[in-house]
């Protein structure tokens, strides 16, 4: 995939490395996606609320929430999208409470393996598939995944019950939700990274565990918070035998040097990142940004248009 | 030695938590590389998928058993160790297996409950599985073997307490007294030959198939009478491991990146140790941004940079702006890193420490021992 048509797909999942700016990423492309005037919905995954927040509204919750005029969040957690999914079963909130609401089943449920990560998925991946007046609720979901081993856990949800689940309701729904999920039409897997040695080595696992164990769509790859190259090696080198001298060129040229030597180590990773995974990048500017608002969000979505 | 290590020089154990991407796996192993530095016989566990500590040792992998660091590799970096440096990564699975092997009454309950589908995904992929895990592989190695001191790098949970509340509920799974009585019948009907119909006396049983299919019911009902005989076993296990873990040999390290959520995750740890009684050895500020104008008044501007610098530096008319653009630049990542750690050093005990910002990534075990003086 080249990347131009990412925001056509009906679900976007983005992972990475803890730590990374997955969130910032999900926030720029749903951003990205509004300004075309798709309806998205960021779905964060049972996480301490970072999305809407970042575009400047408040924590969403379990209940899905307009941000923007064109921007819904909502963060999933397990017991919620429990009452969704047994709801939309046993259709009777009387008989749900009777059931659900005792103890002793509440604990069963999550006693059954994997339960949590399946309902929140299928809960998720309900609001990609869902219609409404015949039209698909969502033009993209974005979801704006736990980090690598979780997502992977996640992801690999539907595949691990289809492998073990026999016939029944839990496995009708495992082989829908890996329908979509496998579907490279519908169903994107963007992975975040930074320029810096573990995140790399980290991505490049990633990137082949999302191909081979989950057998999983793969769209682009960001890379966030890489530093322009602003001096020339010339100017390095001069400035390199500045560093010593007084104030105000001594400390200018030593964060000169720093930002020369932390863009030159970023560059190589990235371009070690590059020639592992065989594809293009895209990488995303560092924003010398106290705080993660608004405004920063759309200097990266800036950066991304006419990229993915 | 740093404030850290000094407050760690009396610990056999130190557990090393933060959320994800922070730095734990190198700090984990600065701090055990440090000890073993100084005479030490010190094991770093790593539980990290994504062997970053087997890169960052200069070992091409590491297993679930301790591997010694070879005298070769130090003498590579240079570095001369009175002690041994061991290392080794926790196979979640494994020690699941070795858990339930220690405990079965025999080895025919031992093999039903390895081939149980239930098990194989409590053992693989239930959360708070690895969580569990490392504290049960921490007890084991403690216990059973001799170093002066384990460092225990933890997952990286998405939420820091998994890690404390972890045993507890998942014992309350294997464990769990209500479900064992919905499962009753199925349990007595024997082992082998549960049915639904068994089971499904119940209404909740009934309701429940339709979500999972009978089969799953009956896997449980299956797993959890087998788990029944050992449970106790588990049990004990776990609350001796939560009271080694308040013994004073310990020492908690929280880690933390200055930004606010990474901070704020950190003061919550701290919190709950403390309420849990859980001895804190201190905290790490790590990748800190330097503070490259400690004046009075206000950065210079481009103007007064390009007076200073002189004719002959305007190379290309504009370096004295890209100079000024850089300077403000670094300042105001570095008065942010400045803020969140006032915030760690108010909120947490134990001796605190900032980790500037290295040049080029730690990957090696040079780069650690030069990570390891900033502790």
């Amino acid at each position: 995939m080249s990347g131009s048509d990412l925001l056509d797909r009906r679900l976007v999942v983005v992972t990475g490395k803890g730590g990374v700016g997955k969130s910032t990423v999900a926030a720029a492309l749903a951003t990205l996606a509004a300004r075309r005037g798709k309806r998205v919905l960021v779905a964060e995954v049972d996480a301490r609320e970072r999305v809407a927040p970042m575009l400047g509204g408040r924590p969403s919750g379990p209940v899905v929430r307009q941000v923007l005029p064109h921007v819904s969040t909502v963060n999933v957690d397990p017991r919620h999208a429990l009452e969704e999914y047994a709801l939309m079963v046993v259709k009777v909130r009387a008989i749900y409470q009777a059931v659900f609401e005792n103890r002793v089943v509440r604990f069963f449920l999550r006693a059954v393996p994997s339960l949590a990560e399946t309902l929140m998925l299928g809960k998720i991946l309900h609001e990609a598939r869902s219609e409404s007046g015949g039209k698909p609720r969502w033009d993209l979901v974005i979801v704006d995944a736990p980090a690598t081993g979780h997502a992977v856990q996640l992801l690999g949800v539907p595949k691990a019950l289809l492998d073990t689940v026999p016939a029944g309701p839990l496995r009708r729904d495992a082989q829908w939700m890996q329908a979509l999920l496998t579907d490279p039409a519908r169903t994107s897997v963007v992975l975040v990274s930074l320029p810096e040695e573990m995140p790399v080595s980290e991505t490049v696992e990633l990137d082949a565990q999302v191909r081979d164990i989950l057998g999983l769509p793969r769209g682009p790859v960001f890379v966030n918070a890489m530093p322009d190259a602003r001096f020339t090696p010339e100017e390095q080198e001069r400035l390199r035998g500045l560093t010593g001298s007084e104030p105000p060129v001594g400390p200018a040229a030593r964060a000169a040097v720093l930002q020369a030597g932390r863009q030159e180590r970023a560059a190589e990773q990235v371009a070690r990142l590059r020639e592992a995974l065989g594809r293009p990048l895209v990488t995303l500017p560092l924003l010398a940004t106290e705080r993660w608002g608004r405004r920063a969000v759309e200097r990266i979505a800036d950066a991304m248009e006419g990229r993915v | 030695m740093g404030a850290l290590l000094r407050s760690l020089s009396d610990k056999r154990i130190a557990v090393v938590v933060g959320s994800g991407g922070v730095g734990k796996t190198s700090l984990s192993a600065a701090i055990a590389l440090s000890r073993a530095m100084d005479g030490g016989r010190v094991l770093v566990c790593t539980i990290d998928p994504a062997r970053r500590l087997a890169s960052a040792l200069g070992l091409a992998s590491l297993g679930n058993t301790e591997a010694r660091i070879p005298d070769e590799a130090f003498a590579r970096a240079g570095l001369a160790p009175k002690g041994e440096l061991h290392a080794m990564m926790l196979d979640v699975k494994r020690t699941w297996d070795d858990l339930v092997a220690r405990h079965a009454p025999d080895a025919a309950t031992r093999d039903r409950i390895l081939g149980n589908r239930i098990y194989q995904q409590v053992s693989g992929a239930l959360a708070g599985s690895q969580e569990y895990m490392a504290m049960e592989k921490l007890y084991e190695l403690s216990t059973e073997r001799d170093y002066d001191l384990i460092v225990l790098d933890t997952p990286p949970t998405a939420h820091a307490l998994d890690f404390l509340e972890a045993p507890d509920r998942i014992l309350d799974f294997v464990g769990n007294e209500t479900a064992r009585k919905l499962f009753a019948p199925a349990i007595g009907a024997g082992r082998f030959g549960a049915r639904l119909v068994q089971l499904g006396t119940g209404y909740a049983a009934k309701i429940l198939s339709r979500f999972t299919g009978s089969d799953v019911l009956h896997d449980i009902g299956e797993f959890l009478g087998q788990f029944q005989g050992m449970y106790d076993g588990f049990k004990e296990r776990a609350s001796a491991v939560r009271t080694l873990l308040t013994r004073p040999e310990v020492g908690f390290v929280l880690v933390a990146s200055p930004s606010p959520l990474s901070v704020d995750e950190a003061l919550y740890f701290h919190d709950h140790l403390r309420t849990a009684g859980m001895p804190i050895a201190g905290s790490v500020a790590n990748r800190v941004t330097p503070d490259l104008w400690p004046f009075p008044g206000a950065l210079p501007t481009q103007e007064a940079l390009g007076d200073a610098l002189g004719p002959a530096g305007d190379g290309g008319g504009d370096l004295p702006a890209r100079l000024h653009r850089t300077l403000s630049e670094n300042q105001a990542f570095a008065h942010a890193d400045a803020r969140e750690l006032e915030r760690l050093r108010r909120g947490a005990s134990g001796a605190h420490v900032a980790v500037p910002q290295l040049e080029g990534d730690v990957h090696d075990l040079s780069g650690l021992a030069e990570l390891s003086r900033h502790l």
